[in-house]
């Protein structure tokens, strides 16, 4: 049975994580997002999982890594100050593939920048939040149903490809307090994805010895299974190695697994990967995620009203880009119209992918959201 | 039959990668002795390290290892302590490691007294970067990134543990295994945090700059800056300054983290009241 | 892998191939049974040798402080050891102060 329940974006975040499975939270406070952290400390302890705030953001998402290697299903959340400063052991994640969920609730940046404003500046940060090379999984939730769903399918996920996972919640999203129906619990239960494990014999356990654009298959520790993990470039068995054939299929493999993957399958997962509105006869394509996209519909709504036909593309997973579903709406639409709240950090992916430049676009980074009436007025600049 | 250390090493790993004389071998040898004579299963035993040579430690013990960034050692035990309390977990850093950039989770893996066996190998300098000045490197000794001389002041480990709140601190040289071993088994027996400063060579990168080139001329060198605690205590203070105490220097029982977690884990599942200020002997 | 098991009947052995000739067990030795030897194929251009067996008092000195798992005394149950005499420690003082080399090589290095 779907469950109403009036809550806000950061504790269903926490919610969607428990019913998860989730185990273990790390994290440190910080605004925007301190609220997953109170929830989270309330709810784990009644199912004996463990919580704890940690002296530093990097402590905070340390030890959310150690717990998830030791095998439970652990997360962490901050906001964009705190991704930076995690961004070395979020490193070591993607490489040694250890699955964590990152929640970040966005705020206003670069720095200190806005702390208790709504931005959403750090969808590049997502793309790239370490140095070397990898690719990235990032879910950015557009209301309060789907900061409980996006959590669940950011821990699936993470499972599956035995990698980190972004949730990005926005300020607004995040602290949006009101009615939201949830799945069905037992439902949320049966797609709960675990970790693959190897069952053979320990000496036969090669947790990295995986086909390319395969994941690692990491047994929990303890259990009989040992191997070694690393932030190092390593071979089969986990082992540090400079052996540039061994090297080069380590990054082809990190970055296929999810890449190519998608590609492939077109999404990562059978869930949505994206939401239109309006979009069959549309003759202005509007692209719009997170808060801002709520405020997308509603100038929607508007323009029609006033004699335009406009559509909403909403993209749920940010990356990979449902790049298939973007270069279709390059090709089928005249006019596309981009609004985020930075100044055009998925507008260049959108570029990217459709090849094109003429696109009506409105960017704001000043910590304010933008109203259906200003999208309006811009679109209308169009015609 | 000398002792067999085969069943606790990666023997394909084998020569180590350190260098001639390193005190590393010598305290990794004092630890697989000392886990055997706790009689520990190696499927439940955990070590992690951190960056720097001491980092490489994780790699030659056969049982669950982590190889983690540099200087966060505490905060992954910490992760997989609490997740697994009943795992024995081993954290061997630096002194660069534990005392410089992870100096902050040193302090708090103290203060909240977790069931962590820290084993900080301090050798005076940065070894695998090639010499720069620690925060344990003498003043006036001379390391590349110190050209004119380090004028930067140490600080002493265990006081630094102590007053963090670990509840067993110990220092030992790697001069003396057998000694070494004996106060191992001691912190890997105790609940709560150990804090181990084992004092080991770089010959290499703080030697051949200080005039003792050589393992033993180094060794030397750290015979004369420590003492005994009995021996200690009987110094006058302008002697005390430049001497280092060895042995056991603070051994208490004190509630051990995931012990009081379970107290949270009570309190949320209603089978005790909240946790209050009574349940406390220190209120502040 | 590690030669733990006496190859016959002696006090005290060594692994080579770990061995990275690094002094230690020469300077710990109380009865001068070890020095060291030019080995042009070694990397530091000198290798571990077993002069004086007959000495070894099997205190265990040497292999607690090898750092490299290299050199391996016998069980006090296996082997009868020797006592330590004025003859064997007067050998080891003129082995340190011959650089740790064996008396019969020139101690430079």
């Amino acid at each position: 049975m779907a469950r109403e329940v009036i809550s806000t974006g950061n504790e269903l975040s926490a919610l969607g994580a428990f019913d998860a499975g989730c185990m273990f939270f790390g994290g440190y406070p910080i605004t925007p997002s301190s609220e997953v952290m109170h929830e989270m400390s309330d709810l784990l302890p009644t199912v004996g999982g463990k919580f704890i705030q940690m002296e530093d953001e990097i402590a905070g998402i340390s030890v959310a890594l150690g717990a998830s290697m030791a095998g439970t299903k652990s997360m962490t959340a901050t906001s964009g100050p705190g991704i930076s400063l995690k961004a070395e052991q979020i490193g070591l994640a993607f490489i040694a593939e250890v699955p964590l969920v990152i929640v970040n609730v966005m705020r206003g940046g670069p720095s200190t920048g806005l702390p208790t404003r709504v931005s959403q500046a750090d969808i590049g940060q997502a793309q790239y939040p370490t140095h070397g090379d990898y690719a990235s999984i990032t879910l950015c939730a557009g209301s309060l149903e789907e900061c409980y769903t996006q959590t669940v399918r950011g821990f699936n996920l993470a499972e599956r490809y035995m990698t980190p996972v972004f949730v990005l919640l926005d300020e607004t999203v995040g602290h949006m307090h009101g009615k939201a129906v949830l799945p069905d619990l037992e439902e949320v239960k049966a797609s709960i994805v675990t970790r693959k494990r190897f069952d053979g014999k320990p000496e036969d356990y090669r947790p990295y010895d995986v086909p390319m654009n395969e994941a690692a298959v990491l047994n929990p520790m303890f259990e009989g299974y040992r191997f070694h993990f690393t932030g190092l470039h390593h071979g089969p068995t986990g082992f540090p190695t400079e052996d540039a054939a061994q090297c080069q299929f380590n990054i082809e493999r990190l970055v296929g697994k999810i890449n190519t993957v998608a590609a492939q399958n077109d999404g990562l997962d059978d869930e949505a990967d994206y939401e239109e509105f309006m979009m069959e006869d549309a003759e202005v394509c509007m692209i719009a995620y997170g808060s801002i996209s709520r405020g997308a519909k509603e100038a929607v709504v508007k323009l029609r009203n006033d004699g335009i036909k406009a559509g909403l593309f909403r993209p749920i997973v940010l990356w990979p880009s449902p790049e298939k579903k973007l270069k279709e709406i390059g090709d089928k639409y005249k006019k596309i119209f981009v609004t985020e709240l930075n100044m055009g950090q998925y507008l260049k992916e959108i570029e990217r992918v459709t090849g094109r430049r003429d696109f009506g676009t409105l960017h704001k980074a000043n910590g304010r959201p933008i109203a259906p009436l200003e999208m309006v007025a811009k679109v209308k600049e169009m015609f | 039959m000398a002792f067999n250390y085969d069943q606790y090493l990666r023997v394909d790993k084998m020569p180590t990668l350190w260098c001639w004389g390193c005190g590393d071998g010598v305290i990794l040898k004092s630890v697989i002795r000392a886990i055997d004579k706790m009689g520990w299963d190696m499927d439940k035993v955990c070590v992690v390290s951190g960056i720097g040579c001491s980092g490489r430690f994780s790699s030659y013990i056969n049982c669950n290892t982590v190889h983690t960034t540099h200087g966060r050692t505490i905060a992954y035990a910490t992760g997989i302590k609490l997740t697994r309390p009943d795992a024995h977990v081993i954290v061997v850093a630096g002194d660069g490691d534990g005392l410089a950039i992870g100096g902050n989770h040193t302090i708090h893996g103290c203060r909240r007294n977790i069931d962590l066996n820290f084993i900080l190998i301090n050798n005076f300098i940065y070894g695998l970067t090639n010499s720069q000045i620690s925060p344990t490197t003498p003043q006036g000794m001379w390391c590349v990134s110190a050209q004119n001389g380090n004028i930067d002041p140490t600080f002493d480990a265990c006081k630094l543990a102590i007053g963090a709140g670990a509840s067993f601190v110990a220092r030992e040289t790697m001069l003396d295994p057998k000694k070494l071993e004996k106060v191992l088994v001691k912190g890997f027996s105790h609940k709560g945090f150990s804090f181990f400063d084992i004092m080991s060579n770089c010959h290499i990168n703080l030697g051949r700059k200080n005039k003792m080139a050589s393992a033993m001329e180094n060794l030397e060198w750290i015979d004369s800056i420590t003492t005994p605690l009995k021996k200690w205590e009987a110094l006058s203070p302008e002697e005390q300054i430049n001497k280092f105490p060895t042995g056991v220097l603070r051994e208490v029982e004190q509630a051990e983290y995931c012990d009081m977690y379970e107290m949270v884990i009570e309190a949320a599942q209603g089978k005790r009241a909240k946790i209050t200020q009574d349940d406390f002997a220190k209120k502040i | 892998m590690f030669k733990t098991t006496n190859p016959g009947n002696v006090p005290v052995w060594v692994n080579t191939d770990n061995c990275k000739a690094c002094d230690i067990c020469v300077s710990v030795c109380p009865s001068g049974v070890l020095g060291m030897r030019y080995e042009p194929t070694s990397t530091l251009g000198a290798m571990i040798s077993i002069n004086h067996p007959e000495s070894c008092i099997g205190c265990n000195e040497c292999e607690l402080t090898c750092p490299d798992f290299a050199i391996y005394v016998a069980d006090k149950a296996d082997y009868k050891f020797a006592k330590l005499t004025d003859e064997a420690k007067a050998r080891q003082a003129a082995i340190i102060a011959n650089k740790y080399m064996s008396l019969d090589q020139a101690g430079v290095k």
